[in-house]
């Protein structure tokens, strides 16, 4: 019984925080909590150690998307799905996002007079 | 038999990780959409008159009781002077259009760079505007159970729906130089009981169905959306 509890204890046990699964699950958890700048620097220092974490970028693109970077967030999803192209998590995601996105560019007025 | 158990516990352990490390989380997002006019939050912004367009046939009529154009004006000034920093310029009574074809007057940039020199507007809000009062009523075929025979039988039954359409199509000009910097057409149909049926009122609904629509032009809005957020 004891080496089935020490054998469930979850991956984020190993407290490393150059450990990019550790900083993505501390991420997801923050994530959950609305804390969407805490996951993004999270997910982004995942990515940074891992160039090709899937769960590091797609995770990142949302977490740009939740703080308004949209430009931010189709960069990482375009790099989420060179890394894993059929994800379909991933695909779905980018799918609303490219439906929102699209209206949203498109449908954006000129600037105004002085406005930066 | 205690090798096999402890077997048989690491197998079901292994695949719960495997079945754990492919899972995913659903997560709601507040999507912040920017105001759709670029502005620097304190602009002089005037409200010109807008076109009125009413057009009547066999099963609606323009709800001719109501002033759409006067309570429009109202609801928009109030609006962007509650919920922004914008300074809201009303429109004198002698305030004319240069035309009644909304292609035209979009069109009209040194009407509007003459407007927005004489009024010291920087943006000036026009478009069009169209409210119906419609009359959707007729017959519709339901299903009935006899309560004689229990038998599941066929009726037709008149059903009056009444309902209310607006169509606001909303140009944004530079007051500077007359061009047109935005447009956009809002829809909003309402269903009312017919008993219920009030001109102004049924307006109002659809003001109200559209207001997150409309002010999106000069305040933030958030749109709700779901995402995957992917396990470590």
């Amino acid at each position: 019984m004891p080496c089935l509890f020490v054998l469930s204890v979850p991956a984020y046990a190993d407290n490393r925080t150059d450990n990019p699964k550790v900083q993505v699950a501390f991420g997801n958890k923050v994530a959950r909590m609305n804390h969407w700048r805490e996951a993004a620097f999270r997910y982004a220092q995942a990515a940074e150690k891992d160039s090709n974490y899937l769960a590091a970028h797609a995770n990142l693109a949302v977490a740009y998307e939740a703080l308004g970077n949209f430009e931010g967030a189709l960069k990482e999803y375009k790099r989420a799905l060179e890394i894993a192209p059929n994800d379909t998590k991933t695909r779905r995601n980018y799918t609303r996002f490219a439906e929102f996105y699209t209206s949203y560019t498109r449908t954006n007025g000129k600037a105004a007079p002085n406005a930066q | 038999m205690r090798s096999k158990l402890s077997f048989v516990g690491i197998a079901v352990l292994v695949l719960a990780s495997t079945f754990c490390a492919g899972s995913t989380a659903q997560v709601k997002l507040l999507l912040p959409l920017r105001p759709r006019l670029s502005l620097r939050g304190n602009e002089r912004i005037l409200i010109a008159p807008f076109v009125v367009v009413k057009e009547d046939t066999q099963n609606n009529r323009s709800a001719s009781k109501v002033d759409i154009q006067a309570e429009f004006v109202q609801y928009l000034a109030k609006n962007i002077a509650k919920r922004t920093r914008l300074q809201v310029i009303r429109p004198s009574s002698d305030m004319r259009l240069p035309t009644q074809n909304l292609i035209v007057l979009g069109q009209s940039q040194e009407y509007w760079r003459a407007l927005g020199t004489a009024s010291g507007a920087e943006i000036i809000i026009s478009g069009s505007l169209e409210f119906r009062v419609e009359d959707r009523a007729g017959y519709k075929r339901e299903e009935y159970v006899s309560p004689l025979t229990g038998k599941t039988q066929y009726r037709e039954v008149y059903v009056e729906q009444n309902g209310s359409t607006v169509y606001i199509v909303i140009l944004a000009f530079n007051g500077r130089t007359g061009e047109r910097i935005f447009k956009d057409a809002f829809k909003d149909f309402h269903q009312t009981e017919s008993y219920k049926a009030d001109d102004t009122r049924q307006l109002f609904d659809n003001l109200f169905s559209l207001d997150g629509q409309i002010m999106n032009l000069f305040v933030t809005r958030a749109r709700e959306a779901q995402r995957y957020l992917l396990s470590p």
